[in-house]
């Protein structure tokens, strides 16, 4: 019997209402006291297409995926072909048996299946097919347990604004499927469930995380194109915002989103706007106009797999490159990367504090098995967090004749006058400027201003988010990585241990300015060093070669199949590497 | 308010990159007799400005000044707008800025209805590149890219933005300073957003568009019989009528601004918020996620 340890997948047809069941199932095991991530795996279309939804619950945070899945909701074929061999043995199937007929081709042994027709009782017992998705829920929670008091909470809560009727149909088919397993299905799961204190633990979205951290760090402006996987956090602003005197403003493409936060920045609100590739291309020359004209911007980047159109709605890290490097001309900006949800609030503050102090753009690079996952969280913490504005002037006592915007500091960041301000009056041009801001080509100016801008990086340097140092630091076996890796690395290390090797890992928050003296003093001495990321052609590595040089103990572990990775890849790869065998762990 | 101001309070030091007898010193003197007669106060006055000779312009004007990149201005512009709304905000550049680069923006900054005054200085080339053909060159005209002749029918912005729902659409002539003055004025002192294209000749690089050519070629339609700049149809034929070129403000139409929907009639600037301390109601957002 496992306890308190469960992947689900949730899986059908896209439109069918999975993802509210998904969210339901991964609630009733929050407010079970357990941990949980969850992972969306759906395709780019509204109807249609097989779609499917991860819910890990266990007793430990593990912000990733397990190995295999546990236990599968099926409600067609298809979805049993397509994840079959994902199962763990001992596993088992609920599968909607109304309209497809399992075949053996795709039956396993070791994979117990629950045969139910949940839509012909959501139709017949119910009058409508739609609950089907709940009656599965009945199913599920019969057969590993859920708290049936907190199943009818959550699903009278989640329909009470479509109104009586509909919550006493969904709790009627959360009994339909409680009934049908008990009438059907004697046969024990092998899973079970201890409820322990919830805490008021949250359960929250990476990218909502991005948006409540935005809001609380003082963002009162974002603008933003609809874009996979970005849009909820323009959706989350705009319904937040405006409660607290803020606005967002849908523009008709990234290159207005860009140039519209930079508008709003220039004339003093905390400004924000969130895209993925696509859009990130479409924004680099505003980056460089904000870089330019010292206008601090967050540009939250929610990567997902290009080139091109790519694969919207899945996972990659394959912008980190495009991130860093983008932009014609040189222009100081810091790129900071969550690990988790919890980060992604708490750098999200951090990003707009070092915009306004350092006057430049600051992205948050961020993935799609990051921001459009969940996990179970402490409460976030309100009280430490500082707004920290730089040198804004907004209280006069600017002489207009002396006052210079762009004054040549020995930090570099020069005073900033907002539009109202008495005395204030400049130029603020994307063209290169005196420190007055009138344009000019002047050579001397021109090496100067330069090394202003670019010395704010030096300055900003101390106050950089460090990376998380995990497992035994004096390990000689060490992992590099950054995003939604932090989950499948950290997970694999404490397998790894468990099984006696032991290893570090350095999760990056700092992606730019490169940290290179974090890097060089994480990986000194150690035996193998594994750079984990999901692109194909080692873009993390490579920065980290430009600091060591070639090393012969470097190793790639990449995958850029548009999933993240299990813990097992990772585990397999290292012990393969480690224990002699040569070939590439690419998985 | 201050009591009296000239167009002095508005200039700059900054010598000018314009060639001799540029129709752009025209906007410019026009820009600033009309800022000193409304009394604006330079602090108060946000002046965005794209790319090209035209955009040059915003270093000329003693205020909050803003030179952007090429066809961008107008976004930058209504965000500036949106985040301080007791800003007079004024936004400058050319027919390449606006019609060709910028085109998408223009359509969307006309639908949205920012309070704000936008002014196209169209000179039908693009001059700082050394005379290329422009969205507004006419049929024909002789460039670099184009030594047989623009193969490219020339825009007609104000038509367009009419139909995208402009609210105050005129067209004025850099050499007719009393004019173009009034007209930035009524401009600047419409609520939502006001469309001034300026016809402002390059001497160095259109030789067909001359200062001549504008005299022979424009009418005023102040001077028809009737007009009313409330009658969308008259200004939608006016705008289209092949022939000379009509002067004059064509349109005018009251509708909410974007600054009204969005922030409401009265609310105080974003700018103004307080979020130097966090709000404690931002803590109990949390339960939602409980």
């Amino acid at each position: 019997m496992i306890i308190n340890n469960i992947e689900v997948l949730f899986g059908g047809q896209a439109g069918d209402g999975s993802l509210t069941t998904g969210d339901l199932i991964a609630m009733v095991f929050k407010r079970m006291g357990l941990e949980l991530y969850t992972f969306k795996d759906f395709p780019s279309r509204i109807r249609g297409g097989h779609t499917n939804y991860v819910i890990r619950a266990s007793e430990h945070r593990h912000y990733g995926m397990a190995d295999f899945v546990d236990a599968m909701v099926a409600f067609d074929l298809e979805c049993v072909e397509k994840h079959i061999t994902e199962m763990r043995p001992g596993g088992f199937v609920i599968f909607d048996n109304t309209s497809d007929k399992l075949t053996d081709d795709v039956r396993r042994d070791d994979v117990y299946f629950y045969e139910a027709p949940l839509a012909k009782i959501a139709k017949e017992q119910l009058g409508l097919e739609l609950v089907r998705n709940t009656i599965s829920l009945g199913v599920l929670g019969a057969l590993i347990g859920m708290d049936s008091a907190i199943v009818r909470e959550l699903v009278t809560k989640q329909y009470a604004r479509k109104g009586e009727k509909v919550v006493a149909q969904n709790i009627g088919a959360v009994e339909a499927g409680e009934q049908f397993v008990k009438e059907h299905h004697p046969r024990p799961s092998g899973y079970s469930l201890n409820a322990r204190p919830d805490d008021q633990r949250l359960l929250m979205m990476g990218n909502d995380a991005i948006g409540y951290g935005a809001l609380v760090a003082g963002c009162r402006f974002m603008a933003g194109y609809p874009i996979t996987p970005a849009t909820d956090i323009l959706e989350w602003m705009a319904k937040y915002a405006p409660r607290y005197g803020g606005i967002v403003v849908q523009a008709e493409d990234e290159l207005a989103a860009i140039n519209m936060t930079v508008g709003a920045a220039y004339a003093g609100t905390r400004a924000m706007t969130a895209t993925s590739g696509p859009g990130q291309a479409l924004m680099t020359e505003g980056i460089g106009l904000a870089g330019v004209v010292e206008t601090p911007i967050v540009v939250v980047e929610c990567a997902r797999a290009g080139p091109s159109t790519g694969m919207p709605t899945k996972t990659e890290q394959s912008n980190l490159n495009h991130i860093i490097f983008s932009g014609h001309g040189e222009i100081p900006k810091i790129v900071l990367a969550p690990g988790t949800v919890e980060e992604s609030f708490y750098l999200t503050i951090a990003a707009f504090n070092l915009a306004e102090k350092y006057q430049l753009p600051v992205f948050i690079l961020t993935e799609q098995a990051l921001c459009q996952s969940k996990e179970s969280i402490p409460r976030l913490e309100l009280g430490a967090v500082t707004i920290e504005r730089g040198k804004l002037s907004r209280n006069g006592g600017l002489e207009f004749g002396t006052y210079k915007r762009f004054e040549f500091t020995e930090d570099g960041v020069s005073p900033r006058a907002i539009p109202g301000t008495e005395g204030g009056m400049h130029l603020a041009p994307g063209s290169e400027h005196n420190d007055a801001g009138v344009i000019t080509e002047n050579a001397g100016n021109r090496a100067r201003m330069m090394e202003k801008r670019m010395r704010k990086l030096a300055s900003a340097q101390p106050e950089l988010p460090k990376g998380n140092v995990l497992g035994d630091p004096s390990a000689a076996i060490a992992l590099v990585g950054f995003g939604s890796n932090r989950g499948p690395i950290s997970e694999a290390q404490d397998r790894l241990a468990a099984a006696g090797m032991a290893t570090r890992f350095l999760q990056l928050r700092t992606l730019w300015p490169f940290p290179e003296d974090e890097v060089r003093d994480f990986i000194a001495g150690a035996e193998h060093i594994f750079v984990v990321e999901n692109n194909l052609t080692g873009q993390l590595e490579r920065l980290i070669r430009y600091v060591t040089g070639p090393l012969a103990h470097m190793h790639p572990l990449r995958k850029y199949s548009g999933r993240p990775f299990r813990p097992i890849e990772i585990i397999e790869a290292v012990q393969a590497q480690v224990h002699g065998r040569r070939e590439t762990a690419v998985v | 308010m201050a009591t009296k101001l000239s167009p002095k309070d508005f200039a700059t030091a900054t010598p000018s990159w314009w060639c001799p007898g540029c129709g752009d010193f025209g906007v410019l003197a026009a820009l600033k007799q009309a800022c000193a007669d409304l009394v604006l106060q330079p602090k108060n006055v946000a002046f965005i400005s794209g790319i090209g000779c035209s955009g040059k312009i915003s270093g000329y004007l003693h205020s909050y000044a803003f030179h952007g990149v090429h066809g961008r201005a107008l976004p930058t512009a209504t965000a500036v707008k949106l985040a301080n709304r007791e800003l007079n905000v004024i936004v400058a550049g050319g027919d390449g800025d606006g019609y060709a680069i910028g085109a998408g923006h223009f359509l969307h900054a006309v639908r949205r209805n920012p309070d704000m005054t936008y002014i196209v200085m169209d000179n039908q080339t693009y001059g700082l590149t050394k005379g290329q053909s422009s969205p507004t060159s006419m049929l024909g005209f002789k460039a670099g890219p184009h030594p047989e002749g623009n193969p490219d029918a020339p825009i007609n912005g104000l038509a367009i933005a009419l139909a995208a729902g402009g609210t105050f659409l005129a067209r004025g002539f850099s050499s007719e300073p009393k004019a173009m003055t009034e007209m930035l004025k009524e401009a600047m002192q419409h609520p939502g957003f006001a469309v001034v294209e300026v016809m402002s000749p390059c001497v160095t690089f259109n030789k067909v568009n001359t200062y001549k050519w504008f005299k022979e070629n424009v009418y005023h339609v102040d001077d028809s019989a009737g007009y009313d700049v409330r009658d969308r149809d008259r200004a939608f034929a006016t705008l289209m009528q092949p022939g000379k070129m009509p002067l004059g403000i064509f349109y005018r139409e009251l509708r909410p601004t974007l600054d009204e929907l969005v922030l409401g009639k009265e609310s105080a600037p974003l700018t103004s918020l307080p979020i130097e301390n966090v709000d404690p109601k931002l803590l109990s957002l949390q339960d939602a996620y409980a």
